[in-house]
């Protein structure tokens, strides 16, 4: 029997239908504001403040993080190799995917890209192509080779991130510990191989699908390093932050600290933090809108990957509808596929990216019509950032329920990593484990509601902004990518009031 | 079944993507979804628990289940299939025969292992295997000489936990190796280089 979490109840929808209809009038007769350009360093904060400056100059806390995360990480591959293959019993599915793939993307509006600081695949990368814990090394080991012109985008994470929807999704892997395990070993060979062959870290900044996705959506976290004081960088001769120094690595991602405007690829490991001779680099508090509306700048392959974040967010909520499976069933007949159906999966994934590339594909042209002085690159470019809040905004809702109402056996998975003598969930652990959430039923709607509202008027302001400042189009002009952002409001609303079939 | 340590990892990860209808490994699921294996546990019934899977062929539904969940070699159980219409719910009525394939790389062994009638509208088959292993079931049968083979994957005994370390290890251990041996002859080409320069 299959366990549903209910939708959103009606009067949130309702509420939230009103919310947006209200910001949308309120936004055609608002003029157009820059965004807020002010930001607090947060080592300068009272009480945390000298945390925060400890952690930019000391290596030692965020080295015993990063044992800490390598060795869940270890005790993941053993769990899933080695224990139950009930996936609901077992620690590696369990911290996999309920916790750790559900949370990662919650915390990027918490923490920004700081999970890249202490993620196991690259920790272990670097121990073992550079053979030091933190320092430097300067007799070199690697071949430093250059990755190849046509793979120098965001093209490769993009693919890597349809090849993870297919594999959890389709394939389930999700649902089996030795799969997920097997997925985590190569997941470190594969970095570990790039760092080895490719100079940097070609394997953070060009093929990681979760870094470059938690990299696209901390362009609106609320939280960044930054430049404490522009001028100083202006005035910098050395670019430590940049070349590194004798005792710390140059920036893996080569990024100048002093001009950098977006955080698609930093990683956030701290090298420019503890280089510059000025410390004049911290994490900083600012206007979460900040980079989404003016400082990013587009490339065609970020507009790609951003609208790829959108149909792969909706895709998952799609494919957790209880009608899911009459769709994919009734496909299979058409087409004569049986087994495990993956064929036809395989057809509806690439059928349902295509047609949300191809939806924004027809806003966009109609933008390009009644604004015909840009060509149509540069249009899709620039106002795919308009589609960043909306697919986090959905992203956080659809994985407050993952995280919320499935991950509550995490106790027992800690205590019991391997899954031993386990038994699958019987029907009265279910219920009782929708029932008995982490946080109140009525709590997890409003959180939803907030986070659709937000990400809606997040990306009014982009096409405002935008449309104004960069493509010089009136208000009237902007209605075709207006429309866009209130169809994939609207569907995303859809999506979370409809039940959601329980993953384990 | 003793296949390369990277081989089995090629099997389990990436075959996937190339053999997209093959019915090749084994999982365990929660909730619905047709053609995956899935665990199904009744606690109202005096059913055991067992390893399911539900998918469609043609104008058939079919449910197959093992018992047990998680058979071992040497151990009795138990394969059921019902087959069913899918638009006028019939089930289908004529004989049944089950073979066993050995899923493993360059492997072509294959068994009978039962024809069978329909008993109370489902197909029961016996077995025991002497060996842990991965293998396929193919219930094959005819309707309207339409013949009809249908491949379920079996997990016989666990996993090998060591085959994926070791090929995790062959593999890091060949890239990096070869990594520090082509810098260690680049370096001294350079040094080569260098001393027949300062020569000249």
């Amino acid at each position: 029997m299959t366990m549903l979490h209910a939708g959103l109840p009606t009067v949130w929808i309702v509420i939230t239908v009103l919310t947006m209809a209200a910001l949308l009038i309120g936004s055609l007769f608002s003029s157009t504001s820059t965004a807020n350009r002010d930001s607090f360093s947060l080592a300068e904060a009272p009480l945390i403040g000298g945390i925060f400056r400890y952690l930019s100059s000391q290596t030692t806390i965020l080295l015993c993080l990063k044992i800490v995360f390598v060795a869940l990480f270890v005790l993941i591959i053993v769990s899933g190799l080695m224990g139950t293959p009930i996936a609901e019993r077992n620690f590696s599915t369990v911290v996999t995917w309920n916790l750790w793939w559900t949370g990662i993307v919650i915390s990027v509006l918490f923490m920004g890209n700081a999970w890249c600081a202490v993620c196991p695949w690259d920790t272990i990368a670097n121990w073992l192509a550079r053979r030091r814990l933190w320092t430097r090394n300067r007799f070199e080991t690697r071949l430093n080779l250059r990755v190849p012109g046509m793979l120098r985008n965001l093209w490769p994470a993009l693919v890597l991130l349809i090849v993870m929807a297919w594999l959890e999704l389709g394939v389930g892997v999700t649902t089996s510990p030795y799969d997920t395990a097997l997925l985590a070993l190569m997941m470190v060979v594969f970095a570990t191989a790039t760092l080895v062959l490719f100079r940097d870290k070609a394997f953070c900044r060009y093929f990681c699908p979760v870094g470059r996705t938690i990299g696209v959506y901390s362009q609106v976290a609320p939280v960044a390093l930054r430049p404490v004081d522009t001028d100083t960088c202006d005035n910098c001769e050395t670019l430590d932050c940049y070349n590194g120094n004798e005792e710390i690595e140059p920036c893996p991602t080569k990024l100048v600290m002093g001009r950098l405007q977006e955080n698609t690829y930093c990683i956030a490991c701290g090298n420019c933090t503890r280089s510059c001779p000025s410390s004049n680099i911290s994490w900083q508090l600012r206007s979460p809108s900040i980079e989404a509306i003016q400082d990013a700048r587009p490339h065609f392959d970020e507009a790609a990957f951003i609208l790829g974040l959108l149909a792969f967010t909706s895709f998952h909520g799609l494919t957790m509808l209880p009608g899911w499976m009459q769709l994919v069933s009734s496909l299979a007949r058409e087409i004569g596929d049986s087994g495990q159906l993956l064929v036809t999966f395989t057809i509806l994934l690439v059928c349902y990216l295509f047609s949300v590339y191809m939806v924004y594909s027809i806003f966009v042209l109609l933008f390009k019509m009644v604004a015909p002085r840009f060509g149509f690159s540069q249009i899709y470019s620039g106002f795919a950032f308009s589609a960043l809040p909306l697919a986090l905004a959905y992203h956080v809702a659809h994985n407050l329920n993952h995280l919320f109402k499935e991950a509550g056996n995490l106790k027992e998975v800690i205590a019991n990593p391997m899954g031993t003598n386990a038994m699958p969930l019987s029907m009265a652990e279910k219920h009782q484990r929708t029932m008995d959430m982490m946080v109140s039923a009525d709590l997890i709607p409003a959180i939803q509601v907030c986070l659709l509202v937000v990400g809606f008027w997040l990306s009014l302001q982009v096409i405002k902004y935008r449309g104004e400042k960069i493509f010089k189009a009136s208000k009237s002009q902007q209605i075709p990518l207006v429309l866009f952002s209130v169809l994939i409001s609207l569907f995303n609303l859809f999506l979370l009031s409809q039940p959601m079939t329980m993953r384990m | 079944m003793n296949n390369l340590p990277c081989l089995t990892a090629l099997r389990r990860i990436v075959l996937p993507s190339v053999m997209l209808s093959c019915l090749s490994y084994q999982s365990v699921f929660a909730h619905h979804v047709l053609g995956r294996p899935a665990y199904s546990l009744n606690e109202d019934s005096n059913t055991p628990p067992s390893m399911a899977v539900e998918t469609q062929i043609g104008d058939f539904f079919i449910t197959y289940m093992v018992f047990p969940a998680f058979p071992k070699s040497a151990q009795p159980g138990r394969i059921n299939l019902y087959i069913q219409g899918i638009d006028e719910g019939r089930y289908f009525n004529d004989k049944v025969t089950f073979l066993v394939i050995d899923d493993a790389f360059f492997s072509d062994r294959q068994e009978v292992i039962g024809t069978q009638d329909i008993d109370d509208g489902v197909y029961r088959q016996g077995f025991v295997f002497k060996e842990d292993g991965e293998y396929l079931i193919r219930a094959h049968f005819e309707d309207n000489e339409v013949p009809y083979d249908i491949d379920f994957p079996l997990q016989v005994g666990e996993l090998s936990p060591v085959k994926p370390l070791v090929a995790t290890v062959l593999v890091l251990l060949f890239t990096i190796v070869g990594s520090n041996l082509l810098m260690g002859k680049r370096a001294q080409l350079a040094k080569f280089r260098a001393h027949r320069k300062s020569e000249t």
